[in-house]
């Protein structure tokens, strides 16, 4: 990388120049829009949440408090709901991102007899959706309420990566594959040994995808596994708390008289909190698959 | 014919590979479209498929003799297809920058950061861009130093600036996320082909524009194409938690339609039959581009 | 510092449970370990099933040893109570008794649905708005005959058996909120009016508290303070915020209805006398209180972007202190003033006014109608194994020692009698534990109490508060000295008499109570008729003159009557004639 990289520097002209300098102000103006809102949902996650609702928190937090956090920590669920959401979140990417580069391997050969239909097949399941009590009583018949398995199965193909995935490989030239085919391997040996490797770039993409998909997913959990504590998930513990949080003082209060209930959380506090330690785990797994989208460089100077 | 057999032969494994995965897919999601008969029920769910009434096209006279849905069908594609244009275009300009800069500890962090709204819930969004938009939030405070206007501008209730404002606050959230894609394209392109541009005295612009852009259209059009598809399912969490009673007119959208007619009074047989029309709408724009696509040469879906 | 408190309560319960144990002539004590609870049951005769209501207080059913789960749902959002709640600790010890809560996360709706469809339901459920689809699907068991069978439950519910009984004869709900008529009960006081028209009390106190009964002396009041004091503690004063906010809509829908004095009605208004309905929407009182709104927009005394805030925005305003007035419900912006409270400007705080249209009487108190709403309440699914179980242990709650004991604590530590022992207050302590949700959903019986049937307002036998919400004494011991002024300046001892008194509504109120058929020509035209008023109120507030004004007043009132109002109005009218049994 670092002789592609050494070939290819030259003499700066005044455009580049010019352009670098705009570009580096571009991309820091980018940086301060897109960081903000996540900076200020820290300072508020740190604020004692009553005196955040006097507003005006921005980038610091004006009162320190972790109690948003502590309140968060507090659960008791929290570690068997951090074990499943990491368990989930790893099966379900693994198998994901596999079964995505095989139908979308499949999908791509040219020859494939019936592939119009196979493909259409896939791409209909996209854009239709059969509702929320059918799905229901789908996972039902096969059992997967309360089975952690309704964590992966229902959720494993996903078509929009395959074609993503598919998309890709056609993109590779044919004379890769051709050769291996001549040399007298199969169909499978040339998926796994030379298509797969080339496709690194899309199946760390991918990758991501699915694993931010499982992570912040909550709404399995909601439906199909919300009478078993043991399989309780990070995001639907966060949204326990999200909806309780926001729950507080309309019940309390008219029992109890309208000052009797002070929150010590409120729902903006909660959720901020909420927000961090939701997002920063699969946060930290980003850069590395990161490496991967710049190794792509690499290896398409191979392929040339 | 023999011929055929004999290459349906050959492709034994490639079957083996796809036709578990269609079984799968046959029991996920096309199975549980029985229940479509829904749409044409008063389906409670107490009584089940069997016991509801049927109501034959009730569903879909109420959806398509109100005046309302259609202005909600409006307003969905008014604002996806905002959506759909400044979303592609600002996520195609910031991979295309990104992929400018030199140094990669600055990009790496430049691309991380642009990550950061993605994970942000749209309550904390919308909530952080009514605070901007408020008569003496950073916009008007910005428009008022610049002697842009004498008075703050009510960009929250008024009806004009609404599918504006709902715009950028999708494409702040999701532009730098929408650019993954894009970047890990742009890995793919063969180094080579700069250097031979460069040979031919490219500028920079120019090898963009005939290398980068080329290189990536593929993945361009094919986005777009399954993006069109989803044009009337976009568009709920904005125009919900931003859109005031006021601008209800320019505001409501399919979704939230339904759910103020179907879902909220437990009503699955409206919000099925919406399911059945959006999925329709979806198909036939899908496989139309994608034909189109096709005539046109274009790398497609299929 | 928390443990300490805990060993605090867990001493106070084993003393509690030991009194009541000698009390009933058993010598072991309950407290302490489990082997407590199977001392105590022999000492309970074995009568099972059918009981007279008195278990002897804090003593062990006999069953107690076998220890049982129920699931339970409840519609609500929030959080299960610590498992080490030492409360709850002690309940499930003595009955064996332990429940599961499932709380909402995420959508009712769906989750009904998916329950009731799918047959996956837990043993007991809270949620008035499943009760028709739990009822439709033959998942609710029916408890008219069981409820006579247990003491307790009986006096509870004995008096009112004919108002739960749904159009099947059966009765499906044992209510849990709201006072109804009861053997044990009579209705609490009310301390403060939860809705309508708030005005912060430095207005009132400056003005030298005057009475005010119209919305323009409340205009006037709040245009003078806001001449005198054009910011308070720096912040630009706002004279009268009104909040729009999704379902958060009242503020802007519902004041032409209580000027009308019928109090929180719903989307029509009865007429008192003749039952007869009519729209307020499209009143002379709506257009006069729009266009008043309409000129304090014009005065700048209502500025336009309070039409578009959102909730957060609402009630970091609030906490400003720099509000002066607002529509609202309690509730709502408790969270706010709590803010003002502890930051000690009780001046900033706010007070509830009784302001009425011209020509209109009446008042935003409800006295309670002693009828329960049927479906608010808990029902009993055939997933459950163990009803009569159930039941007992329900039953076994409403005992008075174990209601004193969830609400109140121990005597001496929790709470104690005030001078002449015609009330109870709680300890600086105990209060310290109620006014935190956390401390007392972990520390407290709350949760235990909330979520069964229960008593509710003041004992009968004795005059005591069920609960510190309904005690007068409590509730003026955490008064400030502020406001033990302000109610000197206005010579009253709740803010609540501002308002005169409660008012008798008819036995159907209210309106928005009623369950009005899902997808029905009736639950469209309301939800249409809610639409056309989100979106034409604000235009006419914003108008910008009084021609303008009139105008859009106008094409709201036709469209309005262009809506299938018919079909709604005749599905109320209906319900009404039923509730008023003519």
């Amino acid at each position: 990388m670092a002789a592609t990289i050494a070939k290819r520097r030259r003499k700066l002209r005044p455009g580049d120049v010019i352009f670098r300098l705009i570009n580096g102000l571009i991309m820091i103006s980018t940086i301060v829009v897109m960081i903000y809102p996540f900076w200020n949902t820290i300072a508020i996650s740190f604020n004692d949440a009553q005196d955040t609702l006097r507003g005006g928190i921005t980038l610091f937090p004006r009162v320190f408090s972790t109690y948003s956090y502590e309140t968060v920590f507090k659960n008791d669920l929290m570690l068997t709901a951090a074990v499943n959401s990491v368990l989930r979140t790893l099966i379900s990417t693994i198998l994901g991102v596999g079964v995505s580069a095989l139908i979308a391997y499949v999908l791509s050969r040219k020859e494939l007899i019936g592939r119009r239909f196979i493909t259409a097949y896939f791409l209909v399941t996209m854009y239709i959706s059969a509702g929320l009590i059918p799905t229901y009583f789908l996972m039902k018949d096969l059992h997967l309420l309360n089975n952690f398995l309704v964590y992966i199965i229902p959720g494993l193909v996903s078509v929009f990566n395959v074609i993503v995935v598919k998309s890709f490989m056609q993109e590779l030239p044919d004379s890769l594959t051709e050769a291996a085919m001549v040399d007298g391997a199969g169909y499978f040996r040339c998926f796994w040994q030379i298509v797969l490797p080339c496709c690194k770039p899309v199946l760390a993409t991918v990758a991501l995808w699915c694993a931010v998909g499982a992570w912040n997913q909550w709404f399995d959990t909601f439906l199909y596994a919300s009478s078993k504590e043991s399989l309780t998930t990070l995001q639907y513990e966060m949204m326990k708390l999200l909806s309780s949080s926001m729950q507080t003082g309309r019940d309390e209060s008219s029992i109890f008289g309208s000052d009797q209930v002070t929150n010590t959380v409120t729902p903006a506090s909660i959720r901020s909190a909420v927000t961090i330690v939701a997002s920063v785990p699969i946060l930290v797994v980003y850069p590395f698959l990161q490496k991967y989208f710049v190794k792509g460089v690499t290896l398409g100077a191979v392929k040339g | 014919m023999k011929n055929k057999l004999k290459k349906l032969a050959g492709q034994k494994v490639l079957y083996f590979m796809i036709v578990p995965c269609m079984i799968y897919t046959f029991i996920f999601s096309y199975y549980p479209l029985s229940g479509w008969i829904m749409a044409f029920q008063k389906y409670k769910p107490a009584k089940g498929y069997a016991g509801s009434e049927f109501v034959g096209f009730d569903q879909f006279t109420f959806l398509f003799t109100d005046s309302e849905f259609w202005k909600a069908m409006r307003n969905t594609l008014a604002m996806s297809l905002m959506n759909l244009f400044f979303g592609t275009v600002l996520a195609i300009i910031f991979a295309l920058l990104l992929n400018e800069l030199r140094m990669q500890g600055f990009k790496k962090f430049t691309q991380t950061a642009s990550y950061l709204p993605h994970f942000l819930s749209w309550i904390i969004v919308t909530s952080l861009v009514a605070d901007m938009l408020a008569s003496d939030g950073m916009v008007n405070q910005l428009l008022m130093g610049l002697g842009l206007t004498s008075s703050p501008i009510l960009f929250l209730g008024d009806a004009k600036y609404f599918w504006w404002v709902a715009t950028f606050a999708n494409v702040w959230k999701e532009t730098g996320w929408n650019s993954i894609i894009y970047i890990a394209a742009i890995a793919g392109i063969d180094p080579t082909m700069y250097e031979a541009a460069e040979l031919d005295g490219a500028g920079r612009f120019k090898k963009m524009w005939h290398v980068t852009i080329p290189g990536i259209k593929s993945t361009i059009v094919v986005l777009l194409i399954m993006n069109l598809g989803w044009i009337l399912n976009t568009s709920f969490e904005v125009p919900y938690l931003l859109g005031t009673g006021m601008l209800q007119d320019v505001s409501q959208t399919i979704d939230i339609f339904v759910l103020k007619y179907g879902m909220s009074i437990g009503n699955y047989s409206l919000a099925t039959a919406a399911g059945i029309f959006k999925s329709v709408i979806s198909l036939i724009l899908v496989f139309g581009t994608n034909a189109f696509a096709n005539r046109l040469g274009e790398s497609s879906l299929m | 510092m928390k443990f300490k408190k805990l060993s605090a309560i867990m001493l106070a319960i084993s003393m509690l449970a030991s009194l009541a144990a000698c009390g009933n002539g058993d010598t072991s004590s309950a407290g302490g370990g489990t082997s407590g609870g199977g001392d105590a049951s022999q000492a309970q005769t074995s009568d099972n099933a059918v009981t007279d209501g008195d278990y002897g207080g804090l003593v062990a059913l006999p069953d107690a040893g076998d220890p049982i789960t129920y699931t339970i749902f409840v519609r609500d959002p929030g959080t299960a109570a610590s498992d080490d709640n030492p409360v709850i600790q002690k309940i499930e010890e003595l009955t064996g008794v332990s429940f599961e809560y499932e709380y909402l996360v995420g959508d009712l709706d769906t989750k009904l649905g998916t329950m009731v469809a799918g047959g996956d339901y837990p043993d007991v459920v809270f949620s008035p708005e499943g009760v028709p689809q739990f009822v439709e699907s033959g998942a609710a068991i029916p408890l008219e005959d069981k409820i006579p069978q247990y003491g307790n439950l009986n006096a509870m519910y004995n008096q009112v058996m004919q108002y739960l009984e749904k159009e099947d004869g059966h009765v499906y709900t044992m209510p849990i909120y709201g006072y109804f008529f009861n053997d044990m009960t009579n209705e609490p006081i009310t301390f403060e009016c939860g809705y309508g028209f708030y005005i912060q009390k430095a207005v009132l106190e400056e003005a030298g508290y005057p009475e005010i009964n119209t919305v323009d002396e409340y205009f006037d009041l709040i245009e003078a303070y806001m001449e005198k004091h054009p910011d308070i503690d720096g912040v630009k004063t706002s004279g009268f915020e009104i909040l729009v906010d999704g379902w958060r809509n009242w503020a802007l829908l519902n004041p032409p209805q209580a000027l009308m004095g019928v109090g929180n009605e719903g989307n029509i208004t009865v007429d008192q006398e003749t039952l007869e309905t009519s729209f307020h929407q499209i009143s002379d009182v709506a257009h006069d209180y729009y266009l008043k709104l309409n000129e304090e927009y014009r005065k700048g005394v209502i500025t336009p972007e309070t039409l578009t805030q959102t909730y957060d925005q609402y009630i970091a305003k609030l906490t400003s202190g720099s509000v002066l007035g607002f529509f609202d419900q309690n509730w709502n912006f408790a969270t706010g003033e709590n803010v003002l409270k502890t930051d000690g400007k009780y001046e900033r705080t706010y007070v509830s006014v009784p302001l009425l249209a011209e020509g209109y009487e009446g008042g935003y108190i409800d006295k309670a109608t002693g009828i329960p709403q049927a479906d608010n309440g808990i029902i009993i699914t055939n997933n459950c194994e163990n009803v009569d179980r159930l039941m007992t242990y329900y039953d076994w709650l409403l005992q008075r020692e174990v209601q004193d004991y969830l609400n109140w604590g121990e005597e001496g530590v929790d709470w104690n009698y005030n001078e002449d022992k015609t009330d109870k207050i709680l300890t600086a302590e105990r209060r310290a534990i109620n006014l935190d949700t956390a401390r007392l959903r972990d520390e407290t019986g709350y949760q235990l109490y909330n979520y069964a049937p229960r008593w509710l307002g003041i004992y009968k036998e004795d005059n005591m508060p069920v609960d510190p919400g309904y005690s007068s004494a409590e509730y003026l011991a955490k008064q400030s000295e502020y406001d033990q002024e302000f109610l000197a300046g206005y010579d009253m001892e709740y803010p609540a008499e501002l308002h005169g008194g409660a008012i008798e509504r008819l036995d159907y109120y209210p309106v928005w109570g009623m369950t009005i058929e899902d997808g029905s020509p009736a639950a469209v035209s309301q939800q249409k008729m809610l639409d056309a008023e989100t979106r034409y109120y604000p235009r006419l507030i914003l108008a910008a003159d009084e021609a303008e004004f009139e105008s859009i007043w106008t094409e709201f009132v036709n469209e309005f009557n262009s809506l299938d109002l018919a079909s709604y109005q005749e599905e109320i009218d209906r319900q009404i004639a039923a509730k008023m049994g003519s």
